[in-house]
């Protein structure tokens, strides 16, 4: 299974007026689940539309398996889509549905019989064969989409948003199930979506990205532990986001607060972002002696279950949350407790924000001499 | 304030607006059915009832509609011209719409608004500048065009062709590119997913407008008028036009005129049927024949 691996070069996509790709690199595996993550108008559906062939792209080069497709008409790539409305044919039940793709490369009638059994018990939709797409559930039309492009054997599957029209629980299942798939296939899966949870418990690696272009790529992971921008520690999860002065040895000051930051940009100087994760955060007695804490009053706690929100403001005026593990002693944490907000020192993080992209609208970023290059070739 | 309670009630019948509504459609519909009434009159007169007969449909030798050649020469002239229309203009009619679907970019806004231009001209506006161009213009292909069955035609595919394309273009805008994009996807040709998804989601409409080309076609009169060249290429609506005020006309004009009546009411009540029943199998999002048929009324 080497083959699937895609290669995007500059990839650019200018509409009328707006970029909506604005010359993006990336290497996805062969085999690989690999996501695009982002807000709405990111551009992670554009690229998706590049690759499978409904756009054109107005720079830059799709490298599938070696050859550039970017001028291939979409019938004629092997990369197939799963829609976000699943864009089943109505007027065919499922058998003809799965077998749409396999009559059009002129495959024997008992081919198409067998592969399509065999895509109907890989998602396990057996003895629904002959249903219209209408009499189906929505997991159930979601399963036919797979198997619709997964018999034909793609070297790469690409999935818009598969899981955006189910509603939440038959989502989260469907998530392990597409997961285990993708390992039992073997295919390279490129998944588009918004949702951080999704991109995160299936992907292998994410690209996250903001205003047409990748903020990071990296394994789940590294994107929510080491968010090399400001954009992706505010995108991925709840980020406790808060200004500050750094000095260059790993000290950096919160108004009047010095605290010693173990991660990111530690030798950046001047103006910086610092960032904690609500779960790596502390909550000890008002005035306990320890280094890197900062006096707060908790302002309110919100309930979760399995664990709690405390949301303390601290007394340089930043407001940061902190999530606790429920044990049962939820009254500690009563609105208005003077509280010390420990911060350990690994869990501190700097952010230059020069790296990142959020900070500057992405009009102004295709000026960027280094992007330049990129995009004419 | 000084209404009567039962008036005033907010949660009461309309019975106002109700009445109003049954009189409107006596007063409209009722003079409509006397005169089919008058068809099977036992007596040569359209206004006096003097039994119930089948004599001007079938029973009488020489006079009824089926056998006076004149009556027979108009229904079957009406006949072919309609099957003619609807065999032409729904084809190009589905063409143009789904290149107007297709079409994005500079002008596809003023060619979907100037779509809609035939169906606002008034009738006989057409009709008049038709008339010129095929009998003044020594240019091709206008001076090919001659008075008679070929300009009754082209005449009546003109002003009906708009109609389709508002209709197709309605399900189509109902569809989405999804669907083609995904035939696409899976390896058709562009010509292949036209065949195997498009059209036939596109069915319902497609049948739906040809049976309104049908219905605009036999109920035409002023286009099929003034296209017109002899006695030869006489339709229903002509001949009755020409006769109604006759003093020799006999109830096998009101048979005459019945059939113009029901045929019509035929095709449009087959072509709503059909298009409700087969839409709401295929469309996905249920998208209502009465929305988009009367987007095409509103549009009319």
């Amino acid at each position: 299974m080497a083959s699937g691996g895609v290669e995007l070069r500059g990839l650019t996509k200018r509409f009328e007026d707006a970029v909506a790709v604005d010359g993006i690199d990336a290497t996805i595996e062969p085999g690989e689940f690999f996501s695009l993550l982002g807000p709405s108008g990111c551009g992670k559906t554009t690229t998706l539309r590049m690759i499978a062939g409904f756009e054109q792209p107005t720079a830059g080069q799709i490298v599938l398996d070696g050859v550039d497709v970017a001028a291939v008409p979409p019938h004629e790539r092997n990369v197939h889509t799963v829609f976000q409305s699943y864009a089943l044919f109505p007027h065919l039940d499922v058998f003809g549905n799965i077998a749409f793709g396999l009559r059009r490369r002129r495959v024997g009638k008992d081919e198409v019989r067998r592969r399509v059994a065999e895509a109907i018990e890989l998602v396990e939709l057996g003895g629904l064969e002959h249903r219209r797409p209408r009499q189906l559930s929505g997991g159930q039309q979601q399963r036919v989409a797979l198997a619709r492009a997964l018999v034909l054997r793609p070297a790469v599957l690409l999935l818009d948003e598969p899981l955006g029209a189910l509603d939440a629980k038959i989502r989260k299942q469907l998530r392990l199930e597409l997961k285990a798939l993708q390992e039992e296939v073997g295919i390279t899966f490129v998944f588009v979506t918004h949702d951080q949870e999704e991109a995160l418990s299936m992907s292998d690696r994410i690209a996250v990205m903001n205003g047409g272009r990748i903020e990071q790529i990296g394994t789940p992971e590294a994107v929510y532990e080491q968010p090399a921008t400001v954009f992706v520690a505010d995108f991925l999860g709840v980020s406790n986001l808060m200004d500050a002065e750094a000095f260059g040895d790993g000290v950096v000051r919160i108004g009047e607060f010095r605290l010693r930051a173990g991660c990111g940009e530690v030798a950046a100087h001047g103006a910086v972002k610092v960032v904690a994760r609500p779960e790596r955060l502390a909550l000890l007695p008002h005035g306990a002696p320890r280094e890197n804490c900062v006096p707060g009053m908790v302002e309110r706690t919100v309930y979760v279950g399995a664990n709690l929100q405390v949301i303390t403001r601290l007394a340089t005026g930043e407001t940061v949350q902190a999530s606790i593990a429920n044990t049962g002693e939820s009254t500690t944490y009563a609105s208005g407790t003077p509280v010390a907000v420990h911060v350990p020192v690994d869990a501190l993080r700097v952010l230059a924000p020069s790296t990142g992209g959020a900070a500057t609208p992405p009009g102004e970023v295709t000026a960027e001499p280094e992007r330049a290059p990129a995009v004419a070739s | 304030m000084s209404l009567p309670a039962r008036l005033r009630n907010p949660w009461g019948k309309p019975r106002f607006l109700v009445a109003t509504t049954w009189l409107y459609m006596a007063w409209a519909l009722l003079p409509v059915v006397v005169a089919m009434l008058f068809s099977f009159n036992q007596g040569h007169s359209r206004s006096v009832w003097q039994g119930f007969s089948i004599r001007w449909w079938w029973g009488d030798p020489s006079q009824s509609i089926f056998h006076d050649s004149l009556y027979t020469h108009a229904l079957v002239h009406s006949l072919s011209l309609a099957a003619l229309d609807m065999v032409i203009a729904t084809p190009l009619g589905v063409l143009l719409a789904l290149g107007l679907a297709r079409w994005r970019g500079r002008g596809s806004g003023a060619a979907n608004g100037l779509m809609l231009v035939p169906l606002v001209t008034p009738e006989i506006v057409m009709a008049v500048s038709l008339l010129l161009v095929f009998t003044q213009l020594s240019l091709v292909p206008f001076s090919l065009v001659h008075l008679g069955t070929v300009a009754q035609v082209v005449g009546q595919v003109t002003f009906s062709l708009s109609y389709v394309v508002v209709i197709v273009r309605g399900r189509l805008a109902g569809i989405g590119p999804e669907y083609e994009e995904a035939a696409r996807d899976l390896g058709a040709t562009p010509v292949a997913a036209l065949r195997l998804v498009l059209l036939p989601l596109l069915a319902p409409a497609i049948l739906a407008s040809m049976l309104i080309v049908f219905a605009l076609s036999i109920d035409d009169f002023v286009v099929t008028q003034y296209m017109s060249s002899n006695a030869s290429t006489t339709t229903i609506p002509m001949f009755l036009y020409a006769n109604a005020r006759g003093g020799t006309t006999t109830p096998a004009l009101n048979a005459l005129a019945s059939i113009l009546v029901v045929t019509t009411l035929f095709g449009v009540g087959i072509a709503y049927a059909v298009y409700s029943v087969l839409g709401r199998r295929a469309a996905p999002s249920g998208v209502s024949a009465l929305r988009e048929l009367s987007g095409l009324e509103a549009a009319a």
